[in-house]
């Protein structure tokens, strides 16, 4: 006959210990799957400064974010109504803006020397040719014909094209490859390449807009001039002047009008 | 019933282990697994003692100079991973005086700390600007990085305890062992930190001076790394004051040096 010493503590505890003695094994065994998440790989951090904190090489100075950078998405652009009936496509998905496009130089590094030479490096104001090149595109801006291609305009010659400045209000489908994005410093984002400052369009395009005064770009525009301001070096393209001055360490130009 | 409660648990002795076992190993679960920053217990022993001794040997140096190159990992607009390559010449004299030249095939620029004000010289294009601050380099350097925004070359281990500054936020340390670095016999340290994990390469013997040093940005796309390999460490050649006293060679121009953070003013610093 069990006691109720026997009945309290036998079944309950052996059972206790019989079920820890399976459980904690198996706990064991699942503790590295419970704990998976903490060794899997990190979603990447939204970066928050223009100049790679790479460049810095530094323990330290790891988390010194030297100029803030803008939000990287942009949200979707309000369309206009369509003014006539158009043909709906179920199955296309739609658009989404992202910022910055593919082709556009996101991480400015001021220390890290690579460079990639694009063929709006080499533009020259009123350099002719006589034939485009292949894959132009050709439009109007204010009723001025145009072509264009990788980030040079052109207009109609006599014997053929001249490269010209490229025109405000120009659209095209992207920033040319290689641009490098522009903080505005009040939350606009300009692409910047060839001297043209390319602001995203509610569709989709890019349009180049007048040259903000007062923002900073890491290299001068291709063929800027050198001239003196009260003796102090600057450069000059197309109407704009680009002022020297060392920002993180390294010489950049910001725009400024006289 | 009372009886029954006043019963002492005859609790068998597996059962007198396994509970406090288990109730271990449950608290264990519950604790965080990574050691909080700066928690010494994360760092072994051996590790912490080799940084320690080179963070001694350079932070005691009153004057010295070394040459490094540098590979960092770049990301092009294509998306294609390549690396980049400078190399860096450091002069150090404490308390108060640095010059640094970083030097790649397109770029050319100095920093001169004379006690007085900092200087950068863009050599290829015969440029140059000033801010006044003065105070020991730890000081200065924090001026140039966090006001103005210049990447100090390798100020880890020009800072004044580099022990100090490296493990303040490591959360843990690991000794790999000897290897050996463009032939020469180190010992190689690892260390991690919330956002990136570094490593470092010490010289064997009575000279613990780094061979090698990368830090992996953990937290960025594809984590990056920055690499430096140390050569000429030189530790007699005396450094006079002209070496960090920056002269404005013919033609040069003064340009400005723009702050970057307007809201960071806790040192005194003006543009010149």
């Amino acid at each position: 006959m069990k006691t109720a010493t026997d009945f309290i503590r036998m079944p309950s505890l052996s059972k206790t210990g019989r079920l820890l003695a399976v459980g904690l094994p198996a706990l064991l065994l699942a503790f590295p799957l419970l704990c998976a998440d903490r060794g899997a790989p990190r979603a990447a951090a939204p970066r928050a400064a223009v100049v790679d904190r790479t460049s810095h090489g530094s323990v330290r100075h790891v988390d010194t974010h030297v100029v803030q950078r803008p939000a990287p998405a942009r949200p979707e652009p309000v369309r206009p109504e369509p003014a006539r009936p158009v043909e709906v496509r179920p199955n296309v998905a739609p658009r989404t803006v992202v910022a910055p496009p593919r082709n556009v130089v996101v991480h400015r590094d001021v220390e890290a020397d690579v460079h990639r030479a694009h063929v709006w490096d080499d533009f020259a104001f009123g350099r002719r040719l006589r034939t485009l090149p292949v894959g132009f595109l050709n439009f109007q801006v204010g009723g001025v014909p145009y072509w264009y291609d990788d980030g040079i305009y052109y207009q109609q010659a006599t014997d053929g094209y001249q490269e010209v400045y490229p025109p405000v209000g120009a659209e095209i489908p992207e920033p040319p490859d290689g641009a490098i994005e522009i903080d505005g410093g009040g939350g606009e984002v300009y692409y910047y390449a060839g001297g043209a400052f390319y602001e995203q369009q509610a569709d989709g395009s890019y349009a180049i807009v007048p040259t903000p005064i007062g923002v900073v770009v890491p290299e001068l525009p291709p063929g800027a001039a050198p001239i003196s301001i009260n003796g102090t070096t600057a450069y000059q393209f197309n109407g704009i002047d680009y002022e020297p001055v060392f920002v993180n360490g390294v010489t950049q130009y910001q725009t400024f009008a006289q | 019933m009372k009886d029954r409660k006043r019963l002492p648990l005859p609790v068998p002795v597996f059962s007198r282990l396994v509970f406090p076992l288990a109730a271990s190993f449950l608290l264990g679960l519950a604790a965080p697994s990574v050691p909080a920053a700066g928690d010494k217990a994360a760092i072994e022993p051996r590790a912490d003692e080799l940084l320690k001794r080179m963070g001694d040997y350079l932070g005691q140096a009153q004057f010295f100079s070394v040459n490094a190159e540098i590979w960092q990992d770049i990301e092009l607009s294509s998306g294609q991973r390549v690396q980049a390559d400078r190399t860096v010449t450091l002069q150090v004299r404490r308390p108060d005086r640095l010059h640094t030249e970083v030097h790649s095939t397109r770029r050319n620029h100095e920093l001169f700390y004379d006690g007085d004000a900092i200087t950068l010289f863009n050599r290829a294009q015969n440029f140059y600007g000033t801010v006044h601050t003065s105070g020991p380099l730890d000081d200065a350097m924090d001026v140039a990085s966090e006001r103005f925004g210049i990447a100090i070359p390798l100020e880890d281990f020009i800072r004044s305890d580099p022990h100090k500054d490296f493990l303040a936020r490591a959360v843990s340390g690991v000794d790999l062992g000897p290897v050996t670095v463009m032939g020469v016999p180190c010992e190689h340290l690892a260390f991690t930190q919330d956002n990136i994990d570094w490593q470092v390469w010490i010289q064997d013997g009575a000279a613990p001076v780094p061979k090698k040093f990368v830090i992996t940005y953990k937290d960025e796309p594809d984590s990056p790394q920055f690499t430096a390999i140390f050569s000429n460490w030189d530790f007699t050649t005396k450094l006079p004051d002209f070496v960090f006293k920056f002269e404005p060679p013919a033609g040069a121009a003064k340009i400005k040096v723009q702050e970057i953070k307007a809201e960071n003013q806790s040192h005194k610093t003006e543009e010149k």
